[in-house]
């Protein structure tokens, strides 16, 4: 008997679209991270490190082993104000 | 409602570009981000102890800003002569450790290996050891258990 290939066909579907999918997604997130695995479970310690890291590389994933920070690492503090 | 209402309070984010007044004595700041500063933690704890221990008690004193900056200004000369004696001796194990942390949510406990050569290049160049101060539940440095209930899934 004929193999009915027809209906392996809505597998195949959906292997491709979890596929590119996940594919697409993990893409996107190393984009943005700089290649890397994104960042989870980060506490307000982990942010204010990330955004240290801004301010001494540029990106928040950005890493450096300079001893010595660049000139404007000491004065680029954002500052948050609320103006009721 | 569908046109977007501006909120009543607004923030502002401002930068400011005053430098440090000319009577504070200048020090140049460390320019280790993260991760590296990760994986010198403790090594950096275990060189820079005294002066690390002095701020944290003249912080204790009082926590106004201006009150311990020569020891802060201490601390961060010790942390930057720390890694640049690094970064001389110990370079390549320094930059696999912190390059795994970095894949790896910077947990520690999923990056052992490249630890372990670390742990041993830094022993033998600079004689400093990692050591967990207490110890975990049973008194044990986790970091040299054999066999760890916390562990990578994959070998």
């Amino acid at each position: 008997m004929p193999v009915p290939w027809e209906a392996l066909i809505p597998f195949g579907l959906l292997t491709a679209m979890f596929g590119t999918a996940g594919t697409l997604l993990n893409a996107s997130q190393r984009f943005q991270n700089l290649g890397k695995p994104p960042r989870y479970n980060l506490d307000k310690w982990e942010e204010s490190m990330l955004e240290r890291d801004r301010r001494l590389t540029g990106h928040k994933r950005g890493q450096s082993i300079e001893p010595v920070a660049p000139e404007a690492f000491s004065v680029n503090t954002i500052i948050r104000g609320y103006r009721p | 409602m569908s046109v977007h209402q501006a909120g009543t309070t607004s923030s502002v984010e401002r930068v400011d570009l005053t430098p440090m007044p000319s009577e504070v004595p200048q020090v140049q700041e460390l320019g280790t981000t993260s991760a590296p500063l990760k994986s010198a933690a403790f090594f950096i704890g275990a060189y820079c102890k005294e002066y690390n221990e002095d701020f944290m008690l003249c912080k204790n004193e009082s926590r106004e800003p201006g009150h311990c900056l020569k020891e802060g200004r201490r601390v961060t000369r010790c942390a930057q002569d720390l890694i640049t004696k690094m970064r001389e001796n110990c370079l390549s194990q320094f930059n696999d450790h912190w390059n795994c942390l970095e894949k790896n949510n910077q947990e520690y406990y999923l990056c052992r290996k490249p630890e372990r050569t670390l742990n041993a290049c830094m022993f033998e160049k600079l004689g400093l050891t990692k050591t967990i101060p207490g110890g975990g539940l049973q008194g044990q440095q986790v970091h040299e258990k054999a066999n760890p209930i916390f562990k990578a899934m994959q070998k």
